[in-house]
């Protein structure tokens, strides 16, 4: 193991104390003079036409200095392809899931701007609306976007080996249906920006995006404007966890339109209630599911069929879909596979991409169907992953998978070994199963999750490495941390490669107009590839001033080294010269300098993704996470109080310990609510549990106790050997929750979430409820 | 409008307010502070936690006229100029934040917590935070955060 | 056209300085009118504009001794309309002499709600899942209310006419609650089914105080919420109790008959079904625990 000044360090979060001291700035925390409030009203259909809008009334309320609809936007739709561009910023001729935006408001103060938006008068003509995927594609049923008659707006058939003589040759095979859940993001930030459009047609916005750049190339093409005349700065973000963050909402669009009109800046801030309602959701999916295995539990074949709720618009959902099949085939080995996946326009919210994009759904659905065939064979659950698992290639060797990406290290054998040695699984059968009404189940899931995500078009990370004549650093990068912990990783790579203290590093968060572009914080690509871009950024910059320091001391650069804060000659590292001195001579000599480190990422992407047949490398390499629950269900209520997580994640190297840990921790926590607690009740397009009461997420005293573990596999394609640490225990706590149901109810529940409800309704069919 | 008079951190104000008027609007907007956040503005989160007259309370349920004559504790009072509260260091060690928004609010729990039971336990943690909800840290290093501070404050 | 509200809606602001002074104001302006103690209930339901916008709020915080808990063995207790749900938690004569309402205090919102909000506020908003309710009503409770002639003394079960609504008058105002000293050796709890485990309304509450004398059950109440229009007693449960040996077997019994007394409704939150099914667990866990003194 390699000895890091800085890296693999326990040092505090780089944004720590300006956050404890409430002096972090958030998007609803920036005022101007003379600012303006924006609010956005909505419409009360799920599917409708606009017959007739009256701003008429609204524009002459006191206070009031601009409204905006559809026609203000000029037919402008934006999206995630150009062949899916189907989304405007307010609904033209119709809307199509309840509450979409249909205008907005300037006023002197927000309660004007809301009494505006009542005054406003819309005509609509209520058409038949369709809330369910698999009724959505049958022949008669509404048509949501002309552009997809069927409502299919993603379709995808892949077919790897020969999926029917390996089910025809296998021992066991299980057909299963499961459902994931209708669940949010859930960032405790409300999306919020202060827009200014500057008459000489420049446009500055502080906005609450976890990808600032999405953004920016949506605002230069929906006003028609140069990108070096669009500038997105990005304060502190209150949680992003993909989705809405990653892409631009009505009120964006909406205040800087009227900023434009009225000269001033305007503001936004959505409500909890808006997000819970109107934001992007995950995609809930129908997965049909089918296994072969042999006797001995080899897997020999898998037809996955995932139908996705595609609700109102297009978004991310041709990426959703891909990522939904395209982790499959690891971590456990399978040859034969056929993916069917359809997307499915819906007048419901727009589901779009969350933590563990498109993997969480099959991989509840294959890790609990291998659980299940498990049982039925007689193997033990330990065994049979064993028997499945990828083992972690031997240095220089690569592992392909079926459909074309490549894995060069793999711990998950060595993460299910440790959390099955752990006292939680290992000690199962002599604790209590049974305590009152209480039973105790310990379940176990093995999952993967790709990081450094790469997709079609641009992906290439930059980092911009100042160095101050007093030997402080600045480092420039486009990426965002929208509480990850991505800038202090960032920044500790610059220390380390740089050969200064991490103290001494001042990262500067994205603005546009001064930061490198970035493709956006999601992928868990961050650290991969700004990481790398910061690496090669600082090595630039410390190449010049080992170059000035070489003239000055007259040898060569390659004699030289900097580390913890000195530089010094490798043959007598007693003469040596402070940091600052260096810096000083580099800027200062002779006709003086000016010393800029500047590096981008280069991972190619040897095979594009291709959606359609399901090929390509989507990311850089993969995270493997072994997870076990232990929880109790009371037999009679139905309530789980889940009491222990252990979790082995094999995310490369620990660059920073305590953000690997928080984010681990945080994930699975999340997982819980996804598994357990989360989820939409839709009535005909209505969200009727929209507050944070009733939209339940776990609270404190719904956490488990928590303990991470760590696999160390040194990843060659990560930045110190990393991999991803901030989506695979997302990925694992579902089907591992699942399986401690089982073991403490007997049986397998294949619908998420599951609520006490469920299980008591279960129980009872089960004749196990009370007598 | 009406006239209102709080201390604030250790200050003196006098306002005119709105009387539909928050206190957190007034917190944040009129006077500048926006260390308290708003999260739902229903008193389901707890982002906007301040201490009045010794208790925390959800500054989006308090009309701005309620706090005429009350003792106002926001984020901004804790630390003393750049030293940091032991609260405020313990998260800052251990690491009980990540994206930030919720922690004013969750330090403030922590020191009411702390104030009435100096050494509790983690279900009194737990249930000491019921009212603060985080989405990015699974509480565990916001427990651990507490425990920390309250073996710093015991010393 | 639909939006959703940050703000509140204008409105005058009024802090009278005596009860006289809040009827006054409430006879001139009655439904135009709000009370305002904790607002924990008030502001998001003004903010959701899921109530008319008041033209005035009426703050009762200026008026002198309306927040004090008194207890004495005679008169029982008395929780002023003030008082808040904090306060009532952490009062040692609750805890003493009706620990039930100390733990139905503990199990509601968070302790930031609790600061603030008031046991009387959460009687007078009336939501059939008050965790307040089950337990007042268990142990026979009234609310002195007065208005602009008189005053009067509204048992708790008279109070509830529905899903928020009561027999209040928009003149009127609640001073107090009085809860009568419970027998010597009496006990009781209450236990509330959700989810989660805290923030959560109570998908079923359950209040049992009851008394054993030697083998008998010589009182029980047994009290309900979130399983009909209003909080409610189960007096055929009762019924079936009172003066009879006590015994595993007969609980469950009774607990089955609670479900009778009941009416749930689907809702996002639960289904009737499982309400009923809940009331059987719950009633019968919260009767074990009273007159067997364990888990059931």
């Amino acid at each position: 193991m390699e000895e890091y000044s800085v890296i693999g360090k326990h040092v505090p979060r780089i944004d720590a104390k300006e956050k404890v001291m409430g002096q972090a700035k958030y998007a609803a925390d920036y005022s101007l003079p003379d600012m303006l409030w924006c609010k956005v009203a909505r419409a009360p259909f799920a599917h409708a036409r606009i017959l007739n809008i009256d701003t008429s009334r609204a524009e002459r309320l006191p206070g009031v200095k601009a409204v905006v609809t559809a026609k203000d936007f000029g037919g402008w739709t934006w999206g995630f392809m150009a062949t899916t561009r189907d989304e405007p910023p307010l609904a033209v001729d119709k809307v199509r899931y309840m509450y979409e935006g249909v205008a907005g408001v300037a006023a002197i103060d927000e309660e004007t701007a809301e009494e505006a938006c009542q005054l406003i008068k819309v005509d609509y003509e209520e058409i038949p609306a369709v809330f369910d995927p698999e009724e959505a594609m049958k022949q008669g049923a509404p048509v949501i976007h002309s552009y997809r008659p069927n409502n299919v707006s993603v379709e995808y058939h892949w077919n790897f080996g020969d999926v029917e003589k390996a089910f025809a040759e296998s021992y066991l095979i299980r057909e299963d249906r499961f459902e994931t859940g209708k669940v949010i993001t859930g960032f405790l930030e409300p999306p919020a920006s202060l827009a200014y459009y500057d008459p000489s047609g420049y446009i500055t916005v502080w906005a609450a995006k976890q990808s600032p750049y999405f953004h920016y190339r949506h605002l230069a093409g929906c006003f028609n404007l140069p990108l070096s005349r669009v500038r997105v700065i990005q304060p502190f973000i209150g949680g992003g966890f993909g989705g809405t963050k990653n892409d631009s909402v009505t009120g964006d669009f909406c205040a800087v339109m009227l900023s434009k009109k009225t000269g001033k800046p305007v503001k936004f801030v959505y409500t909890m209630e808006e997000v819970l309602t109107t934001c992007r959701r995950r995609h809930n999916m129908t997965i049909y599911n089918k296994i072969g295995m042999t006797k001995e539990g080899i897997l020999t074949a898998v037809h996955t069929t995932a139908i996705a709720q595609g609700g109102a618009y297009t978004a991310i959902g041709p990426l959703t879909m891909f990522l939904t099949g395209y982790g499959s085939p690891v971590p456990y080995k399978f040859v034969n596979y056929k993916y069917d996946g359809l997307r499915v326009f819906t007048n419901n919210p727009v589901s779009a991409a969350m933590r563990g994009h498109g993997f969480t759904h099959t991989r509840f659905a294959i890790d609990t169907q291998m659980s299940m065939m498990a049982e039925e064979l007689g193997i033990d659950p330990v065994e049979i992953k064993m028997r499945n698992a990828l083992d972690n290639p031997k240095r220089g060797e690569v592992y392909h998978a079926i459909n074309g990406f490549k894995i060069k290290t793999c711990g998950i054998k060595e993460a299910l070994t440790k959390v099955t040695e752990d006292a939680i699984w290992a000690n199962r059968d002599s604790m209590p199963k049974q305590e009152g009404p209480i039973s105790y189940g310990v379940g176990l899931s093995g999952t993967a999750y790709h990081g450094g995500a790469r997709q079609l078009g641009h992906q290439s990370c930059g980092a911009i490495i100042r160095i101050c004549e007093d030997g402080t650093v600045n480092l420039l990068t486009g990426a965002t941390d929208c509480g990850q912990g991505s800038d202090t990783v960032l920044a500790m790579m610059a220390a380390e490669e740089l050969g200064v203290r991490y103290e001494d590093i001042s990262l500067k968060r994205v603005d546009s107009a001064y930061t490198p572009v970035d493709p956006g914080s999601y992928g868990s690509r961050v650290t991969l590839l700004a990481g790398q871009a910061t690496q090669l950024a600082a090595r630039d910059a410390k190449k010049q001033l080992l170059e000035a320091a070489a003239e000055t001391w007259k040898v060569t650069p390659e004699e030289l080294e900097i580390r913890n804060g000195f530089m010094f000659l490798k043959a007598d590292p007693e003469k040596r010269m402070s940091f600052q001195k260096l810096s000083k001579i580099a800027c200062y000599e002779g006709s003086g300098a000016v010393i800029l480190g500047r590096g981008h990422s280069d991972y190619g992407v040897e095979e594009p993704l291709n959606f359609a047949n399901g090929t390509g490398e989507g990311g850089i390499n993969f995270s493997f996470t072994a997870q076990t629950v232990r929880l109790g269900v009371d037999m009679e209520t139905g309530k789980i109080d889940v009491k222990d997580f252990v979790l082995a994640h094999d995310g490369g190297f620990r660059l920073h310990p305590m953000s690997w840990e928080g984010q681990i921790e945080g994930g699975a926590v999340q997982g819980l609510g996804q598994a357990i607690y989360e989820g939409f009740i839709m009535d005909k397009g209505k969200t009727n549990n929209s507050t944070l009461l009733d939209y339940k997420m776990p609270r404190s005293t719904d956490a488990p106790g928590i303990k991470v573990m760590d696999v160390i596999t040194k990843d060659p394609d990560g930045p110190y050997g990393a991999k991803e640490v901030s989506e695979g225990s997302h990925v694992s706590a579902p089907p591992a929750v699942i399986d401690a149901l089982h073991a403490a109810t007997g049986i397998w529940f294949k619908e998420l979430p599951v609520t006490p409800e469920k299980i008591v309704k279960a129980l009872k069919g089960n004749g196990k409820w009370m007598k | 409008m009406e006239k209102i008079r709080m201390s604030v951190n250790g200050r003196e104000f006098e306002l005119q307010v709105k009387p539909w008027a928050t206190l957190i609007d007034v917190l944040r907007e009129d006077l500048g502070l926006t260390g308290t956040k708003e999260g739902c503005g229903m008193g389901e989160c707890g982002a906007c936690t301040i201490i009045m007259n010794g208790e925390t309370v959800n500054a989006c349920l308090v009309l701005a006229v309620e706090a005429n004559g009350k003792n106002i504790t926001t984020i901004e009072g804790l630390a003393d100029g750049e030293k940091l509260h032991p609260i405020q260091q313990s998260f800052v060690e251990v690491g009980g934040l990540q994206c930030g928004f919720c922690t004013p609010g969750m330090i403030l729990s922590t020191k009411a917590l702390l104030d009435q039971n100096p050494n509790p336990t983690d279900a009194e943690i737990k249930k000491g935070l019921e009212g603060n909800f985080c989405r990015c840290t699974g509480y565990t290093k916001i427990i651990q955060s507490v425990k920390d501070a309250a073996s710093k404050l015991g010393r | 056209m639909t939006l959703f509200f940050r703000r509140l809606p204008r409105f005058n602001y009024v802090a009278p300085k005596s009860i006289d002074e809040t009827l006054s104001i409430l006879s001139a302006e009655r439904e135009k009118a709000r009370i305002l103690a904790g607002g924990t209930d008030l502001i998001p339901q003004v903010k959701r504009r899921e109530v008319p916008s008041p033209e005035y709020v009426i703050d009762l915080k200026d008026i002198q001794g309306l927040d004090t808990i008194t207890y004495d063995a005679k008169s029982g207790l008395r929780i002023g309309a003030l008082a808040t749900i904090t306060k009532v938690e952490q009062s040692a004569e609750v805890f003493t002499h009706f620990p039930i309402l100390a733990l139905a205090a503990s199990l509601m919102a968070s302790p930031q709600v609790r600061n603030r909000g008031t046991f009387v506020g959460n009687i007078c908003n009336g939501v059939p899942s008050a965790d307040s309710a089950p337990a007042l009503l268990a142990l026979g409770a009234s609310l002195k209310v007065r208005g602009p002639e008189k005053e009067r003394d509204i048992p708790l079960s008279q109070f509830f006419i529905g899903p928020r609504k009561t027999v209040l008058n928009p003149d009127e105002i609640v001073l107090e609650i009085t809860v009568p000293t419970p027998s010597f050796g009496s006990y009781g709890t209450y236990l509330k089914l959700s989810p989660r485990h805290s923030m959560d309304l109570a998908v079923v509450g359950v209040a049992v105080q009851g008394t054993r004398a030697g083998d008998i059950c010589s009182e029980v109440s047994i009290a309900l919420g979130a399983v009909a229009p209003t909080p409610i007693r189960a007096p055929m449960a009762e019924a079936m109790l009172r003066g009879q040996r006590v015994s595993q077997e007969l609980i469950d019994e009774v607990a089955k008959n609670a479900i009778t007394q009941c009416s749930p409704i689907d809702d996002h939150r639960a289904s009737a079904e499982y309400r009923c099914d809940m009331v059987r667990v719950m009633t019968r866990r919260a009767l074990t625990q009273v007159l067997l003194g364990g888990r059931a």
